[in-house]
């Protein structure tokens, strides 16, 4: 707590460039997250697709399972369960078959399932294989961005920013190289629900920002 | 001649045996693709048979299991494997679970409407549309979306996606990492090879550069890569059979020199013995470079077991050498009968020529040039480089005494008719087999290997190397339909069990019949425009988004239908392919040219019951039918089930049994085989009467041979062995030593000596082949253990019998005991008589004793 306060003071004395784009504080900011699994969390998903007039909203809970298991239930509009581990997609809707496919078909998958692993479970040098890391900001509000290294990842990532405030994750963004986006919002964000049916993306990540 | 003479000529003679050979070696080509060794296919099924043998798609299948390390070292050296081997030109297809998408051409693309079943169950009207894109705008939401998006605006109703689940294999194994894995956490791949499966220098090319490749992986050296399939087992039987054969090898060489220095008490025999045999086993390879261009594996084993007759040639010459003669003359003195039992050997081998068989041809090529060889060297070229003999063979120790054991042996007369008799009962009555009809009872696989291969084809879903369904009609067209009309009837086998997984022709791709229904079916683009437009009521589509898809369905529309050589020229062509054949184009050349009489006995059966020529379908309808689909079957529970498809179909749809089919060509070769040793006989029955120019002299001679073979016949019936080809060479070999026992006892020499040096050289032939055939009769391998026991026992039996057999001359008991000169075996002459030579006078037996 002394040292969230310290940040406070060096941020006021406007210095915060001393901690900016420090993989140290990206690391450490990580190191605070790290939870054990495993770990749940409610969730809001708002996709903005090239192919959509308006954002796509779906929500549930988010779980980390342990190692690389994840699972995201989708609660409304409908229901879906996708698990992701052993390099597997799976995604069952409703009570119908399970569609199973590769995450090297689906590499953002992956992406994403690394970026909420190394969330939750504080891996920095899982994170740092696939990702160049960098982080900003301070305790109230804080962005820790992952640049895609390997080309398969440029090839359909653009970025993925995680916002958050003290030793909370807050929002996820997924940006893609052909300009679609997704903004997932976490814990408490996700439990407040949005103030729109179709939020801008401007707004939604303003929320994000929000140090409210 | 003088000793230097004698070193330079057996220095030359040596170097023009490694030239020869060397050449030889660098023109001829081992194959052994068995079709080589097969007769010519008489039923549709066996011709068909003869092109899939080697072609087929299952045949050609390798399966690969990677273990030994973590999933993620495993998966990531299965994907370095797939990726070196797609750029292998010695393959044709790689899979491991990671790729099926990409397999999709996109040659295919335009035509996903025509070949997707969707169009057959449902329209692209307003209903059905607005449901697929409201799953696709719950897709959308899903971690999986980057990857539809891209296919979103042209195909919503993801029919690329439905033909390459359609096009994965039917039984997935488990993915991890995004590859296959087996239960017992080994990565698994399936490559199939460019080159035939009974093509074991391509295969086993093919494989060498596979496991090339994977030693060059990163990581690889830790982990095991286990290959698996019908390459890796011919390969592998090859390799075994000469490992061991190679390693008796060494054991009977010096067993062998070790026995020429104690019977010859001198090296020369030991570097010289050896000269007839390789002369005459490299001409025989260099005849069959100039007249086939290659020989089949198992030429060469049964040439090379044949050709052990010759290694009789200089054993007699150094037995029959005398102290202060020339050895020439020597040679000069036993060629008549050397060359009697050359030539009648050779002339009995001429049958082989008779069996039509191009292996069996090059057989005969290889053994008469050879013994020829063998025995022109023996004559001209051994006297030249061996020196006069230091000792005379007849003084050998003990020689005597085993000569008057021999000589006081019983000879009952009742003897030949009671091994006839107990002979004919037991080889007639004895239960079990005749016959060994299964071509990999011959160079097995090992058990754990066949358990293994069951298990990795059961994980991967690959198909039987057994069953294949055969689909036959007048054009691709007709196989193409009959292939879809019998898909629910294979259905349904596989709900009731009677197989796993099945694959036909239609499922690449549909008859053309289909393709036009289902694009008739295409609604027109204003159509399509107004279903759509009430489709995205009330979704969050953006207007106009969907343009690519009216487009490629207006393309598809007016599209010709996809017929089977442009689906052959896409990357995936190559499955279709193998599952479409055109018996009357391509593949004619490998029909018999001639018409055959049918096949005979089980052989006819056996054709019948696979489906070639039954009663619901008559052989003259299939001439017509060029055109055979081949569905590979994974898992045949119930091979009885098919018949009820086949009664359907009336026999254009049957299930082809590859082992039956195989075991009936193996009969009709086999029958080709007797009927050719049985013209073998009566031609060396002929020559030794015509040589020896006395039907009785000729009987102390065949009598033994032919009753020796009898009783050889008769263990191996008691024991309960099946007869393979093998054994009958392995009997024709024995019969050609035993020819020589009975020739030599059989002799007139009037000369005491003289025939103590002919027991002295049959001794030394005698101990010579059973040290070389009992040490392979120990042999693991069911090959050399065939042939291995069958000549031991023969040459024992050869043996005893042409010296209970001989004439009273050679062995003339004290009490007047021996064979009169025609022992009666089948030829009425059982009356005692003189002989019609007049006989030399032995020498008294005073001195004897």
């Amino acid at each position: 707590m002394q040292r969230s306060v310290l940040i406070a003071v060096v941020l006021a004395l406007g210095a915060g460039s001393v901690f900016a784009e420090t993989p140290t504080l990206a690391e450490s900011l990580l190191a605070k997250m790290a939870k054990t699994p495993p770990v749940s969390t409610p969730f809001i998903q708002v996709s903005y697709r090239d192919v959509l007039d308006r954002p796509l909203v779906v929500s549930g809970t988010l779980r980390w399972l342990g190692g690389d298991r994840m699972e995201r239930d989708i609660v409304k509009p409908f229901k879906e369960t996708a698990t992701i581990g052993d390099g597997e997609l799976t995604v069952q809707r409703g009570g119908g078959e399970v569609h199973r496919m590769s995450l090297e078909r689906a590499p953002q998958a992956g992406a994403m399932l690394s970026g909420f692993r190394a969330l939750l479970g504080g891996d920095v040098s899982a994170l740092e294989k696939d990702f160049t890391l960098s982080a900003q900001g301070g305790t109230a509000h804080w962005v820790i961005t992952l640049t895609p290294k390997t080309s398969q990842l440029k090839q359909q990532l653009a970025s993925i920013l995680i916002d958050g405030r003290n030793e909370e994750p807050r929002c996820l963004t997924v940006r893609d190289r052909n300009g679609d986006s997704s903004i997932t919002l976490l814990g408490a964000m996700a439990t407040q629900g949005l103030r729109s049916v179709a939020p801008l993306e401007s707004a939604v990540a303003a929320r994000c920002r929000n140090s409210q | 001649m003088k000793t230097g003479a004698r070193v330079a000529i057996w220095f030359v003679w040596l170097a023009l045996i490694v030239a020869l050979g060397w050449g030889v070696a660098r023109h001829l080509q081992i194959s052994s693709d068995l079709r080589d060794f097969v007769p010519p296919a008489r039923t549709p099924d066996q011709k068909l048979l003869l092109d899939e043998i080697g072609k087929g798609p299952g045949s050609r299948l390798l399966l690969l299991a990677i273990s030994g390390a973590t999933e993620a070292q495993l998966a990531d050296l299965s994907r370095g494997l797939d990726a070196a081997l797609a750029h292998d030109p010695a393959f044709a297809h790689v899979a491991n679970g990671s790729n099926d998408i990409a397999d999709i051409a996109s040659d295919l693309l335009p035509y996903r409407y025509l070949l997707s079943p969707t169009l057959d169950t449902h329209r692209f009207d307003a209903a059905y549309l607005h449901a697929q894109l409201q799953q696709r705008v719950e897709d959308l939401s899903s971690p999986a979306a980057p990857m539809l998006e891209p296919w979103l605006k042209s195909d919503p109703t993801l029919e690329t996606l439905k033909l390459a689940q359609l096009w994965a294999p039917p039984h997935q194994p488990k993915l991890v990492d995004g590859v296959w894995f087996s239960n017992r956490d080994e990565a698994l791949l399936v490559a199939e090879t460019k080159a035939a499966g009974f093509d074991p220098g391509a295969q086993a090319a093919a494989i060498i550069s596979l496991q090339k490749h994977f030693a060059a992986l990163p990581g690889a050296a830790h982990t095991k890569l286990v290959i698996s399939g019908p390459g890796w087992f011919g390969m592998q039987a090859a390799r075994n059979t000469r490992a061991e054969a190679d390693r008796f090898g060494t054991i009977t060489t010096i067993g062998f020199v070790l026995m020429l220095l104690l019977a010859y008490r001198s090296t020369v025999p030991v570097v010289v013995t050896a000269l007839p045999l390789l002369s005459g086993a490299v001409v025989g390879f260099a005849l069959l470079a100039l007249i086939f261009g290659h020989a089949h594996g198992i030429t060469v084993a049964f040439g090379f077991t044949l050709l052990g007759v010759a290694q009789e040639y200089p054993l007699r010459v150094f037995s029959h050498r005398r102290v202060g003669v020339e050895t020439s003359t020597c040679v000069r003195e036993l060629w008549p009968l050397l060359a009697t039992a050359i030539v009648s050997v050779c002339i009995a081998y001429l049958a082989f020529f008779a069996s039509g068989v191009a292996g069996l041809q090059q057989l005969a090529v290889f053994t008469i040039g050879g013994l020829i060889v063998a025995g022109l060297c023996t004559r001209w070229l051994l006297p030249l480089i061996v020196p006069p003999a230091k000792r005379d063979m007849a003084d050998t120790p003990g020689l005597t005494s085993a000569w008057h054991f021999l000589a006081r042996l019983p000879r009952p007369r009742w003897l030949p008719w009671l091994v006839a008799l107990v002979g004919v009962c037991v080889v007639a009555f004895a239960p079990g087999r005749f016959w060994q009809n299964d071509l990999s009872a011959l160079t097995p696989v090992p058990k754990a290997e066949l358990q293994r291969d069951a298990r990795l084809r059961a994980a991967l879903g690959a198909p039987d190397v057994r069953y294949l369904l055969v689909l036959r009609a007048p054009t691709a067209e007709g196989v193409l339909g009959l292939s879809e009309r019998v898909t629910p009837a294979m259905h349904r086998l596989v709900t009731d069990h009677a197989l796993d997984g099945f694959e036909l022709p239609s499922r690449y791709l549909p008859s053309v019949a289909t393709q036009k229904a289902r694009q008739a079916k295409l609604p027109d683009a204003a159509e399509l425009q107004a279903a759509l437009h009430d489709a995205m009521q009330g979704l969050p589509f953006r207007p106009g988004v969907f343009a690519p898809f009216v487009a490629d369905v207006e393309a598809a529309r007016k599209l010709p239908p996809l017929t089977p050589a442009k689906f052959e020229a896409t990357p995936l062509g190559a499955r279709l392919e193998s599952m479409l054949v055109d018996e009357c184009g391509g593949s004619a050349v490998r029909a018999d040219p001639h018409p055959s009489p049918p096949p005979l006995g089980e052989g006819g059966a056996r054709s019948a019951r696979a489906g070639g020529g039954n009663d619901a379908l008559p052989l003259a309808g299939e001439e017509d039918n060029c055109w055979v689909g081949l569905g590979t079957l994974s898992g045949v529970n119930d091979p009885a089930a098919f018949a009820a498809l086949a009664k359907q179909t009336r026999g254009a749809v049957h299930l082809l049994d590859l082992k039956a089919s195989t075991e009936s060509l193996i009969v009709a070769y086999r029958h080709r085989i007797l009927v050719a040793l049985g013209v073998a006989a009566l031609l060396l029955c002929a020559a030794v009467t015509l040589a020896l120019q006395s039907p009785r002299r000729a009987l102390h001679v065949l009598g033994p041979m032919t009753l020796a073979t009898l009783l050889v016949l008769m263990v191996l019936r008691a024991a309960g062995i099946p007869l393979s080809l093998f054994h009958l060479v392995s009997l024709t070999l024995a019969a050609g030593l035993g020819l020589h026992y009975a020739l030599f006892f059989e002799r007139r020499t009037g000369d005491e000596r003289e025939d103590l040096r002919t027991l002295h050289a049959t001794l030394v032939c005698v101990a010579s082949a059973l040290l070389v055939f009992g040490v392979l009769a120990l042999s693991s391998v069911p090959v050399l253990r065939a042939i291995g026991l069958t000549v031991a026992l023969g040459v024992a039996f050869h043996f005893s019998l042409s010296v209970l057999m001989a004439p009273h001359q050679v062995f003339p008991s004290p009490s007047g005991r021996g064979w009169p000169e025609g022992p009666g075996e089948g030829s009425g002459s059982s009356e005692r008589s003189e002989s019609t030579v007049p006989s030399p006078q032995p020498l008294s037996r005073g001195e004897r004793g």
